[in-house]
């Protein structure tokens, strides 16, 4: 009788106990993420279903249809939305200061604490501009890949004159440029063919452990006057073109631009455009008329990933999710999709893209295109760069991962030997940037002293303040 | 239990036979006999999608704009994909009968493509009965092969007016460690050819070395010559991803290579500047012969635009037409008897070795086993 109640007293706590498993509710956060037309669909995403799993915690995502992130965190900031956490990424990319405003008074978190990065896009490192070059014009007009800045202008004045692109119109425009972004900058890359160039550490080189502003030198001037005679003849398009219309114009079918320069050929080329990536080849760095030849050498910041919203009342289960997805094994699903269907270690004998013993095999290539295994790099991520230099060719011959790597090895040897650590001084570079464009485009005449001579001394009052002291300090 | 296990049986064979039946209706229809007429073909084509075409070679993309303007109306997608992938990808479209892949150009050399599509029936030989007998011997069989190339050896033309070597065992020397570059034979199909072609060739090999030494070989181990040769080669050797590493590693003035292997058409890249050395006359041999195959993929869907492209892309019926001209390349020869060989050396006076396919099948395990060891240790 004892052993029957026992046994009904057992019975009845694992029913409860089971009940109480049952019942018992998963936890769930909400996160905002920026709409992509990379991303299928967010509810049934590979990754988002693995970090469920992998956490126990249901994630709710609410689509950003904005590419303004301040505004998205200003509205956050005075509203009641019922965001845990905002991711960033694609076109919806975060401003440092947005952000650290965001996060600057939280009561109960350090800045730290919200805010997440995304390393993994590209390298750490590396070269930040290549000169891309229309090899099909180069084949038509019997011409050669220039070597140099003399070679260079025949180039651009023969795609110019001998309609390439054969339809009748004299429409090719030999060399176009965009001053929003660094990487698309051409007068740039040319100026490094005169004198190193640096814009990510304003301007500045190094020696013989000594800073140097370029910009003030005979040579950029002479780079100055070089990129100036191409706007002249209207060999560069430059300056006036916006980054989705240089892009318009180099994946035309109408075959119209003989060279750009990138960073990544994937920020200018699509992927999807296999056509107009077989037209373009990348230029070895060239030689300006000195006979030397620099490579804009880069290092890559992680960008901000996420940023918790300190007014979430679920910190610890969104630090988890977050958290997790800074793990080697979440990044590596966030890069390169399911291990053993998107991607796989690589065996003994495989070869990076960069020359070295590979790391990680892709089998099914899903990297910016429309897919549903992963977040196409929005979010948070933390990939080793082991498994970015060293992931195999997936055998696709338009895979722009593969194509930056061979271009960018070759500028390798033009890095110089260091680089000053100035970083961005933004009155500098804002006047660096003014100034220019006004010396190519002729509103200053870069031949003239006195115009030169007032540059450099208003280079050199900012340069007082920021660099010049500094110098004197070390 | 028994009558489940034959009810099972009942049904799988059904679904076989469905299957079966299947493909046989879409042969049917097809009609791939090359009795087409070319106004016809056009005007079914416009009746049709957009072509799929899965190609290993870029210089279809140029094929692809031109077809575009000589037929208004067809659109062509091209999906430039190496060797591997490709023959996974259209495997994949047809066994899972998506049938997404129309035409197909393939390397047939390593013998994949014949053991995992041809002779599987998951691609079919098409050729216009008038361009047939226009085609070098050998040429249409159950595949069609529409362009010879080689898998060769180049030199530094920087460095060397001619090449330093007449023999291939002084690859061999300690002086070249580090200074030959190829692709990795198990990624690309051209190299994993010419390697195969290598271990099927221990006899010459020993010829050659007593030539190259004034003396017998001593293999050690339980090697072959072949093997032995192999492994001195790799040592020497550095490997890339494709070919197209090997031209801008050793055809720029900076080059530190003195040697590479890489497919013969990538020639076409000294009209831009490259100087890219080929050397045919290396003893026993300086490479090996590949071939490409345009092949018309089980299921297609879009067959009269396919057919059209095949036409277009062999020239047309007296092989002037627009579409094999990308490939009348130096480095290439032609498969067609009417129209000249892209190379200026014919390819019956270079020194290639034939790989042989069946060797190559039937021995698969033992080359991608002997490889892959060769490659770790490496």
């Amino acid at each position: 009788m004892k052993s029957l109640q026992y046994f009904i007293f057992l019975l009845i706590i694992s029913v409860a106990i089971t009940g109480c498993a049952k019942n018992k509710e998963r936890s769930h956060i909400n996160i905002a993420i920026p709409y992509s037309d990379n991303v299928q669909d967010y509810e049934t995403n590979y990754y988002i279903k693995w970090l469920e799993e992998k956490t126990g915690i249901d994630i709710d995502v609410t689509i950003i249809r904005s590419t303004r992130s301040n505004e998205y965190l200003n509205n956050l900031r005075s509203s009641d939305l019922d965001v845990d956490a905002v991711f960033f990424g694609g076109d919806f990319q975060a401003d440092e200061k947005a952000v650290s405003d965001f996060v600057s008074n939280p009561d109960a978190y350090d800045e730290a604490e919200l805010i997440y990065t995304c390393k993994g896009l590209y390298k750490s490192s590396g070269c930040g501009q290549v000169m891309w070059i229309n090899k099909d014009w180069l084949t038509k007009l019997n011409l050669d890949i220039p070597k140099n800045t003399d070679e260079l202008y025949r180039v651009l004045l023969a795609f110019k004159k001998s309609d390439p692109n054969g339809n009748g119109i004299n429409d090719e425009l030999p060399l176009v440029g965009n001053v929003d972004e660094y990487e698309f900058n051409s007068c740039l890359y040319i100026l490094n063919s005169f004198i190193y160039t640096d814009p990510y550490n304003s301007y500045c080189y190094m020696d013989n452990d000594k800073v140097f502003p370029a910009c003030v030198d005979n040579s950029f001037r002479e780079g100055l006057s070089f990129c100036n005679k191409l706007y002249n003849e209207k060999l560069i398009e430059y300056a006036d073109v916006d980054k989705s219309q240089l892009c318009e114009l180099v994946n035309s079918p109408n075959n119209l631009v003989g060279a750009f320069t990138t960073d990544s050929i994937a920020d200018v080329i699509y992927q999807e455009n296999p056509e107009i990536m077989a037209k373009y080849i990348h230029l070895p760095p060239l030689t300006g008329p000195d006979g030397k030849s620099f490579a804009l050498y880069r290092e890559y910041e992680p960008a901000i990933g996420a940023v918790i919203n300190y007014k979430t009342d679920k910190y610890d289960d969104v630090k988890l999710v977050l958290d997790t997805m800074m793990s080697e094994e979440a990044s590596l699903i966030a890069r390169y999709g399911e291990e053993g269907v998107d991607w796989e270690y690589a065996k003994e004998w495989d070869v990076g893209i960069y020359g070295e013993k590979a790391t990680i095999v892709t089998k099914n290539y899903i990297w910016n295109t429309r897919q549903n295994k992963h977040l196409c790099g929005i979010g948070p991520m933390n990939v080793p760069d082991k498994y970015l230099i060293g992931v195999t060719w997936n055998g696709v011959n338009s895979d722009t991962e593969y194509i930056d790597a061979r271009a960018k090895m070759r500028y390798e040897s033009c890095f110089p030997k260091e680089t000053s650590d100035n970083g961005i001084i933004t009155e500098i570079n804002n006047y660096v940037d003014e100034m220019t464009d006004k010396f190519v485009k002729g509103d200053a005449d870069i031949n003239d002293d006195k115009n030169w001579q007032d540059f450099c001394n208003g280079y050199n009052d900012i340069a007082d303040k920021y660099i010049y002291k500094r110098m004197q300090n070390k | 239990m028994v009558i489940t296990i034959l009810l099972i049986s009942i049904y799988i064979s059904g679904c076989r036979i469905n299957d079966n039946a299947n493909a046989d209706k879409w042969l049917e229809s097809a009609d791939l006999s090359g009795d087409d007429d070319e106004n016809e073909l056009y005007e079914n084509a416009l009746k049709e999608d957009i072509l799929i075409v899965y190609t290993v070679s870029t210089r279809a993309t140029q094929v692809k704009e031109s077809f575009e303007k000589e037929y208004p109306g067809l659109h062509v997608e091209i999906r430039d994909l190496r060797s591997p992938e490709l023959i996974k990808a259209v495997a994949e479209s047809v066994d899972t009968e998506k049938y997404d892949a129309d035409v197909v150009i393939c390397n047939d050399n390593s013998g994949t493509f014949k053991s995992e599509l041809l002779d599987k029936g998951k691609v079919y030989p098409y050729i216009p009965h008038d361009i047939k007998e226009n085609m070098k011997d050998g040429h249409v069989t159950d595949m069609i092969t529409f362009l010879d190339e080689a898998e060769l050896m180049f030199y530094n033309g920087t460095k060397y007016e001619k090449s330093p070597i007449s023999n291939v065992w002084e690859l061999t020397e300690e002086k070249y460690k580090g200074k030959i570059i190829m692709p990795s034979p198990l990624r690309s199909f051209s190299t994993y050819a010419l390697c195969a072609a290598i271990l099927d060739s221990s006899d010459v090999l020993e010829e050659a070395y007593k030539e190259y030494a004034g003396s017998e070989l001593e293999i050690p181990d339980d090697n072959n010559a072949s093997e032995y040769f192999m492994s001195l080669l790799f040592d020497n050797a550095v490997f890339s991803n494709s070919s197209d590493e090997v031209v801008e590693a050793l055809g720029t003035d900076e080059t530190e290579y003195d040697f590479g292997i890489m497919v013969s058409s990538k020639l076409r890249f000294n009209e831009i500047g490259y100087n890219l050395k080929p050397q045919y006359d290396l003893e026993p041999f300086s490479g090996a012969k590949i071939s490409y195959a345009v092949m018309i993929a089980k299921g297609s869907k879009n067959v009269n635009t396919a057919k059209l492209f095949i036409r277009y892309m062999l020239g047309g019926s007296d092989g002037q037409g627009e579409g094999y001209k990308p490939f009348q390349t130096i480095g290439t020869w032609s498969a067609r008897n009417d129209l000249n060989d892209g190379n200026p050396v014919a390819l019956e006076d270079i020194r290639l070795l034939t790989p042989n396919q069946d060797y190559i099948i039937e021995n698969r395990d033992y080359i991608d086993g002997f490889l892959s060891n060769l490659l770790e240790k490496h």
